[in-house]
Parts: structure tokens; C-alpha cells; sequence
């Protein structure tokens, strides 16, 4: 019996049954339809299946969570009580976060996580439930904690998984971008918005100056983390008011720059005996790159509304082993 | 939850063990807990007291309550040394493991002897004594974060936590091919808060904070640590 991948209902009902601990995601109303059991969720109808890319209402994605010392555990936390998402993280193990788009815990989680206690310490992965685009507007993006079943579009929902002290979690990021050679591009504060950045150093409006260039907004802006391209992409750029909006918080102190092409596919080392336990993708890729269809490669999951690979990224596939 | 509950929640004593008795008048800002195994019963500060095993009371200091100190009393009989109890201590051991695991991870971080002492509120005397046990093995320490760090550092030869090889990374005055993204990520927080921390003593935090992360990783980070190892 398939314990992973994209499957219909009642098949996922069975392995909840079943016992299985589980990483599902899905639309809401295929959700609704799951008995409790050791499970967490969230709302989202795009998916990188085996089969490709695919939009489904009535199917749910199944990532098993196996190989764990103790029992893993599951809870929801509020944007008051989530800052100590990794302090609670086990010792040696690692943890699959979902939160709902919009919500006040996906704003703060963007803005804060690099600052959280132990953050960077304990693997944290993860993704940020979302709707299907045609409901933007009367749906709300939600997380599940399948051992209640309890609902929520504010809450965010976590499977804190501890491993044997042999086996170890890695996260690693597959960026389709990196900074290009352009102007170096600087932000005097955090945030999703923004008015005035510094392009070489010389203070500007950003809407300015990427309406000059006639900047395709397909392409982030990505800062270059000690090797680690993080993406920043650009939700609108609204002209008349000077102002640029994006889907991750842009922050002080670091250089970003347009992106261009990276060539990276997959992380280093997946196949043979390592195959990822948890990977997601972004929607953006997915739409962007019309993904639907097209086959998904090595990495699986669901096309999210963002993704967490220890802090919150855009445009980017997150993978999670265990080794 | 009741109060006395939060109260062994804080001093990690978990049923069937509790609470039976309690004082704040043997010491000043000192609070002594009498521990036993019992059956839940009502008022248990103001209640009648209750009869403990015929084994002798031993004695050790406990975590902190605020800026109280925590003295625990318990009539230990053999099985119970190995439950590793976090609110009992080792044979001759003045502190209990809970205790022992925080000073150590006290040392680890890098915190000076005299400043364990201020910020415990704990005699040097007694320091010396369990630092002494700690360097010549007579106490073991159960937590999982402290064994590993120790058999890390030294079968990973990762530099010591005051080593200049942390501030150059920090400052970027040097450069390593970095796979693990965590370290990635790290190290550029790292760097973006020491561009604005002038105080040494906070600057040094950071570096042992870095430090702190290759021991917790060191089985991950081979490729990096050769490289810090050349400096």
C-alpha cells in the first residue's frame, strides 16, 4: 500500500487509521473529510505529485513521518506562544511547521523567526498553507491539528519529531535563482513594504527604480546568506504610489540584488538510501514556470504560499532528510 | 493547573513524586522542599505532616525559584539513583543533576567561575568542589545536550570557545565554504549583529554562541571544521 504522495481521501483516511503519523496537505474540504489520528495539515490544491505538477480539490498529499525515537508530538501554537517554537523543539530531532497565509502568526513568524530562542539550532521546516487562486477572496487559508481536528486560519501547527541519536535531520534549499552582478540594493528596516531602499548607496524609491529598468516581477530579489541565496519576491509594485510590496520581509543589513537564473535542480546527495522525508515547493515557481504537468523532478510536495526552511522563503524548494 | 503543580513543574518533579512539605524561614531567600512519594492529598503546605520512609534525608541544592535559592529534601533509597531523578543529586554531590546540567551548561557557553557563582547565587566553595568532581569523572552528567557537546568538542577538534578563529568568522576577517544552511543562515545573523555590538564581553557572547553551534553540530559540519582547523 503507497504510504506517500498524492492520494485520494479515503486512501489517507486508511493510513490515519492505521496509526501513521502524517504531513498532509490539501483542500479544505478534502481535509474535512480525515478522521483524527497523529496528524497536522494545511490548506493548499497545488502539488508537485510524482505524476507532475497537479491542482486537485479532492486529492491530499501524504508525507509519512518515520524513523522517530519517541512519539513525535503535535500542537498548535498562537503568534504569543510561537516565538518558543524551537526552545520546545526536541533536543535531537526536528520539526514540521504549517502556517495559514495572512495570519498574524505568518506575519510575525517572517519578521521574527531569525531571532527566535535556539532558532538555527534544532531543523525546522515547513510550509505556509494557502487557498486555490480561484477562492482568493471567500476562502481562508488553514492548518490542522489532526489529533483534534481543530481548524484554524490564525493558529500555526507543528509535529515536533525526536530522532534516535544515530540518525540526524538536514534541511537544505533548492533556489532556481541567485543574486545577479547588478546594483546592490539595501533596506534601512524589515518589512513586507517598502518605500525608500538604497541602490550603491544612493537613497531612492524602489518602485522608481525598478519601473526603470522594466524589471520582470517573475524574478526576485535574493540576498546572498554566506552562500545561501534566500529569495525575496515581488508581490506588486504600485507605481502611482511609489511602493513595492513582496511575499517575505526584506531586512537591514544585507545586500540584495536582482536574481538571474542558478542552474541548482536538486540538493546534493538525495537518492539512493536518502529520500527526502518532507519537501515542499512554491506556488510562484509553480504558476511562473507552469509547472502543471510538468514532471516534478526528485522533489515532491505541495506548491505552497511560502516555504520554511528555517526561516520563511519565496520562490524556493525546501527539503528535509534524515541521514 | 494549581499552584503547587506549577511549583514542581519549575523543579522538574514529576509524579508519583511531590511536594509534602515546605519552608522559607531556614535561610534567607532560601526555599527548602521536603520531596517524597505519596498520594495526592489536599493542602499539602498547611497539612498535616506526613510520614517519610525510614531511609536518612539527604540534602542537595536545586535550580533556582526566582532569586531563591532551592534546597531539596528526599529520603533516597537505591532505586532511585537510577531513575536519574533530576531533583536528586549523585553520591557526595552537593547539587542536584538539574543543577549540575545548568552550571555545565554554564561552562560550556563559556561563563566565568565567579560569574556562575553571582548568577546562581552559589558558594565558590561548593563551585570548586563539583568542578573538581566534573574534570576528574566523578560525576557524570545526564543531560543529552552536555554529554554530546563534551565528546564533540574534543573528537572533533573544534577549537576551544575563546579561540580567535570565532571572531574572525564572525567579522568575516575569514572565509569558509559553508554547506550546512543552518550555518548559513547563522552566521549571516551572527555578522549583521556584530557590525553594531562594540562591547567586548557581548562580542564574546556571539562567539560562543557560534561555537556553541559547531559542538551541537560537529558530526554535520566535518567540511567546515577542516577548514577552521587550517587557521
Amino acid at each position: 500500500m503507497t504510504t506517500e504522495g498524492l492520494m485520494p481521501v479515503a486512501a489517507v483516511a486508511e493510513l490515519i487509521r492505521e496509526g501513521h503519523y502524517l504531513s498532509l496537505a490539501g483542500d479544505e474540504a478534502a481535509l474535512r473529510q480525515l478522521p483524527l489520528g497523529h496528524w497536522i495539515g494545511g490548506t493548499i490544491p497545488y502539488f508537485m505529485a510524482a505524476t507532475g505538477g497537479t491542482v486537485s480539490r479532492d486529492q491530499v498529499f501524504v508525507q509519512p513521518v518515520t524513523g522517530f525515537a519517541a512519539a513525535p508530538r503535535l500542537r498548535l501554537y498562537d503568534a504569543g506562544s510561537l516565538p518558543q517554537l524551537c526552545r520546545n523543539a526536541p533536543d535531537h530531532g526536528f520539526s514540521l511547521l504549517i502556517v495559514p497565509a495572512f495570519s498574524t502568526c505568518h506575519g510575525d513568524f517572517a519578521r521574527n523567526a531569525p531571532n527566535y530562542e535556539d532558532m538555527y539550532l534544532k531543523p525546522l521546516a515547513g510550509w505556509v498553507a494557502g487557498t486555490h487562486l480561484d477562492d482568493a477572496g471567500h476562502a481562508t487559508p488553514q492548518v490542522v491539528l489532526g489529533s483534534s481536528g481543530e481548524f484554524s486560519a490564525e493558529h500555526a501547527v507543528v509535529m515536533d519529531v525526536e530522532l534516535p541519536p544515530e540518525r540526524f535531520a538536514q534541511i537544505d534549499i533548492v533556489n532556481p535563482f541567485k543574486p545577479g552582478d547588478g546594483d546592490a540594493i539595501s533596506f534601512p528596516d524589515t518589512g513586507f513594504s517598502v518605500d525608500i531602499c538604497r541602490v550603491n548607496g544612493e537613497a531612492m524609491h524602489l518602485a522608481d527604480y525598478l519601473c526603470a529598468l522594466e524589471v520582470d516581477t517573475r524574478l526576485p530579489l535574493v540576498a546572498d546568506y554566506c552562500g545561501a541565496s534566500v529569495n525575496v519576491s515581488i508581490k506588486h509594485i504600485d507605481a502611482a504610489a511609489r511602493r513595492v510590496e513582496f511575499y517575505a520581509p526584506v531586512f537591514p543589513g544585507l545586500t540584495y540584488r536582482l536574481a538571474i537564473a542558478s542552474g541548482e535542480s536538486a540538493p546534493p546527495g538525495i537518492g539512493g538510501d536518502v529520500s527526502p522525508m518532507f519537501a515542499c515547493n512554491c506556488i510562484l515557481n509553480f504558476l511562473y514556470e507552469g509547472l502543471e504537468g510538468q514532471p516534478a523532478g526528485a522533489l515532491t510536495g505541495p506548491a505552497t504560499f511560502g516555504e520554511i526552511g528555517y526561516q520563511l522563503l519565496n520562490q524556493t524548494q525546501v527539503v528535509l532528510t534524515i541521514r | 493547573m494549581k499552584y503547587e503543580d506549577l511549583l514542581c513543574q519549575a523543579l522538574e518533579i514529576e509524579p508519583p513524586w511531590q511536594i509534602v512539605r515546605m519552608r522559607n524561614d531556614l535561610g534567607r531567600h532560601q526555599l527548602d522542599v521536603w520531596v517524597a512519594r505519596e498520594m495526592p492529598r489536599r493542602g499539602w503546605i498547611f497539612g498535616p505532616r506526613h510520614a517519610l520512609p525510614e531511609v536518612p534525608e539527604r540534602v542537595w541544592r536545586h535550580i533556582n525559584v526566582g532569586q531563591s535559592r532551592c534546597v531539596v529534601h528526599a529520603a533516597t533509597t537505591a532505586d532511585m539513583a537510577h531513575m536519574a531523578l533530576p531533583w536528586i543529586g549523585a553520591a557526595e554531590q552537593v547539587f542536584t543533576h538539574a543543577l549540575s546540567r545548568q552550571i555545565a551548561t554554564h561552562f560550556m557557553e563559556g561563563i566565568k567561575f565567579q560569574s556562575i557563582c553571582k548568577l546562581l547565587d552559589i558558594p565558590a566553595g561548593d563551585l570548586w568542589k563539583f568542578k573538581h568532581s566534573l574534570d576528574h569523572g566523578k560525576i557524570s552528567l545526564s543531560g543529552k545536550d552536555t554529554l554530546m557537546a563534551d565528546s564533540g568538542q574534543a573528537q572533533f577538534g573544534i577549537p576551544e570557545a575563546d579561540h580567535p578563529v570565532w571572531d574572525a568568522l564572525l567579522t568575516g576577517g575569514l572565509d569558509i565554504e559553508i554547506r550546512a544552511l543552518s550555518l548559513k543562515l547563522l552566521l549571516t545573523k551572527l555578522r549583521g549583529q556584530m557590525q553594531l555590538i562594540s562591547d567586548p564581553e557581548v562580542r564574546q557572547m556571539k562567539a560562543h554562541e557560534l561555537h556553541h553551534y559547531f559542538v551541537r553540530h560537529a558530526i554535520q559540519l566535518s567540511h567546515e571544521l577542516a577548514q577552521i582547523r587550517q587557521n
